[in-house]
């Protein structure tokens, strides 16, 4: 889809280089000849036939379950177990007709079959209720099926069934984090590297958020945890965009814009219950945070950006494990380092020319600003003064900036 | 040498297709015949179901079964250290005077029974998260088996949600020397009313 879209503003701007004189015919045609053809995409033949064969499946189904009662027990598994061989009978076939969009959609489909069929041979054999183990089972069966077909629908179906898992397997007993998942998670992630997929790589990188969220959402409703997971996406992202690897390179821009969103959160969703947050986050997921600082700075040593990233996760990461307290019940420091570490993730963006770090940055700044701003509690005109005082400070600091960046940084 | 990639790309997409949906068909079988083992291999045990919350009752077509051994005291394992909801225990059972099984002692690792007593494995829902910590074993434990649901016929339900409610339905389960249950027989007023055939 972004390739696409690539091509389509790569060729009108060989065309009008062309017509400016900038390059030479030649040239463009050379440009043009180096990138690789284009895989065959969902035409409308083909999404008309997805619709005709999705309302085929559904019928099989409707059909399957009004009659689910009279069918005897061992037919109806043989049905189940015909359903998964017949989705992937058809995905071999479109893949050796070199129709690979439907291979994966049949792929796709099979891994589907699979969980409804791991829930339907629970409630004909009256199986235990864990739940969890049902989905880890799915995910696990989508995984080799993504892994061997190559689909990253089945992909997107094992990460779906495998965060619904971690999240069943969060105890209440929030600080402690569900191991398993990360194994899983980085098996996902191998796929993505070795297919060098972009959509791979963004179901990874959200699955890696909600595994964060997860804990956040439990018992210890301790909202800074995933700030402590945006640290680490966003260092390990960084890096990895330096590798000379394009796969990992790929990658790790992917992991380092989600964690750059997810830092950016902080602003619009923590600060309110800062003044009352009380809980200490617990020491593994500080720990990941501060891991993922020092490897945005590892990662300056080749992009100076990701210095200004770094020391945006170490700001916000003194304000998530509550480091300043508030005054007055003001949280005035914490406020000016978040401030900080926002525009330190716009300046690293627009160092490095990552535009969604940038923007990350930029939405962080207006969601803190507006939360200043409308905060209930505290006196207006102690808000104002603070904004002032910030925005005297900021100009300063991009007097400076102009006068130390080389020219063609500033942009 | 070829690399791994490129010998993984030589195989026919067919056979990758096959072996994907074999393993997702095998794993699948799995689920079945390892049930059927534990009905074949089970030692059998019968227990006594009781009422549990209406708000519980009927969901879909399934009938929610609790059982005297579903709330049994800690003993030992009161005040000693858990690894939190869904710890797996083992509920050491034997048969009393009405011909029931019903709990002895429970404990956080398999321990030696000597017949009748059977031991089976559950896991711990409320009773895990006691002490300061919320890390400790309370005084009574709350413990599922996998064996708290029996799906019927739509409408069938009714019935034995009655004779539930009565202490009049009973079950007998199959228990797997690693301590594993599955359902083997529905019984009203001591008369079978399902039999779980293993396939």
């Amino acid at each position: 889809m972004f390739e696409r879209a690539y091509r389509q503003r790569l060729e009108a701007d060989v065309a009008r280089w062309q017509a400016e004189g900038v390059i030479t015919p030649a040239t463009g045609e050379a440009i043009r000849n180096s990138l690789p053809a284009l895989g065959a995409g969902i035409n409308i033949p083909v999404a008309v036939a997805i619709v005709g064969g999705v309302l085929i499946a559904a019928a099989f189904l409707a059909f399957v379950a009004a009659n689910w009662i009279e069918i005897a027990r061992l037919l109806r598994f043989a049905i189940l177990l015909t359903g998964i061989a017949a989705a992937y009978g058809v995905g071999a076939a479109f893949a050796h007709a070199g129709r690979p969009v439907l291979a994966d959609l049949a792929a796709s489909v099979g891994a589907v079959i699979f969980g409804a069929a791991i829930v339907l041979v629970g409630q004909m054999y009256h199986l235990g209720d864990d739940f969890a183990a049902g989905l880890l089972l799915w995910a696990a069966g989508a995984l080799a099926a993504a892994a061997l077909t190559g689909s990253r629908g089945a992909l997107a179906v094992a990460l779906a069934a495998g965060s619904v898992w971690t999240e069943m397997r969060v105890s209440d007993a929030a600080d402690v984090p569900h191991l398993p998942f990360v194994l899983f998670w980085a098996l996902s992630s191998g796929l993505a590297i070795a297919w060098n997929s972009r959509v791979a790589a963004h179901l990874v990188a959200l699955a890696a958020l909600w595994w964060w969220y997860s804990p956040a959402s439990g018992l210890t409703r301790d909202p800074f945890i995933i700030t402590d997971g945006a640290a680490l996406l966003l260092g390990a992202g960084l890096l990895l965009a330096n590798s000379p690897s394009e796969s990992l390179r790929s990658f790790g821009i992917i992991l380092s814009v989600y964690g750059a969103f997810a830092l950016a959160a902080l602003p619009s969703t923590a600060l309110a219950p800062l003044a009352s947050g009380n809980a200490d986050p617990p020491a593994w997921a500080v720990g990941c945070g501060l891991a993922g600082m020092v490897l945005a700075f590892t990662a300056a040593t080749r992009q100076v950006g990701s210095a200004f990233a770094g020391i945006s996760i170490a700001f916000v990461l003194i304000v998530a494990n509550r480091l300043v307290q508030p005054v007055s019940g003001e949280s005035w420091a914490a406020y000016a380092l978040e401030l900080v570490a926002m525009l330190s993730l716009v300046v690293s963006g627009m160092l490095d020319g990552a535009r969604p770090r940038a923007v990350a940055g930029w939405l962080g700044l207006a969601a803190l600003i507006a939360s200043i701003t409308w905060a209930f509690e505290g006196s207006l005109l102690h808000r104002s003064l603070f904004l002032a005082a910030a925005g005297v400070v900021t100009i300063a600091f991009a007097v400076l900036l102009g006068r130390v960046l080389p020219r063609e940084s500033r942009r | 040498m070829r690399s791994p990639a490129a010998v993984f790309d030589r195989i026919p997409k067919f056979v990758l297709f096959g072996v994907a949906g074999l393993i997702q068909m095998v794993s699948i079988g799995v689920m079945v015949v390892d049930r059927a083992m534990i009905l074949r291999t089970g030692t059998d045990v019968t227990l006594q179901t009781r009422p549990v919350d209406p708000r519980d009752f009927l969901r879909g077509d399934y009938v929610t079964l609790s059982y005297d051994i579903s709330s049994v005291p800690a003993g030992a394992l009161n005040g000693t250290p858990s690894a939190g909801w869904g710890m797996p225990v083992f509920v050491k059972v034997a048969p009393n005077r009405d011909g029931f099984h019903g709990a002895i002692s429970v404990h956080a690792a398999p321990v030696e029974v000597t017949s009748p007593e059977v031991l089976i494995r559950g896991r711990v829902g409320f009773g895990a998260n006691c002490g300061t910590e919320r890390r400790t074993f309370c005084d009574r434990l709350d413990v599922r088996y996998g064996i708290e649901r029996y799906f019927v016929p739509e409408g069938e339900g009714k019935k034995l949600e009655a004779a539930r409610n009565q202490r009049k339905l009973t079950i007998v389960a199959a228990v797997a020397p690693t301590g594993r249950a599955a359902i083997k027989r529905l019984l009203i007023d001591g008369a079978p009313v399902y039999d779980e055939p293993w396939f």
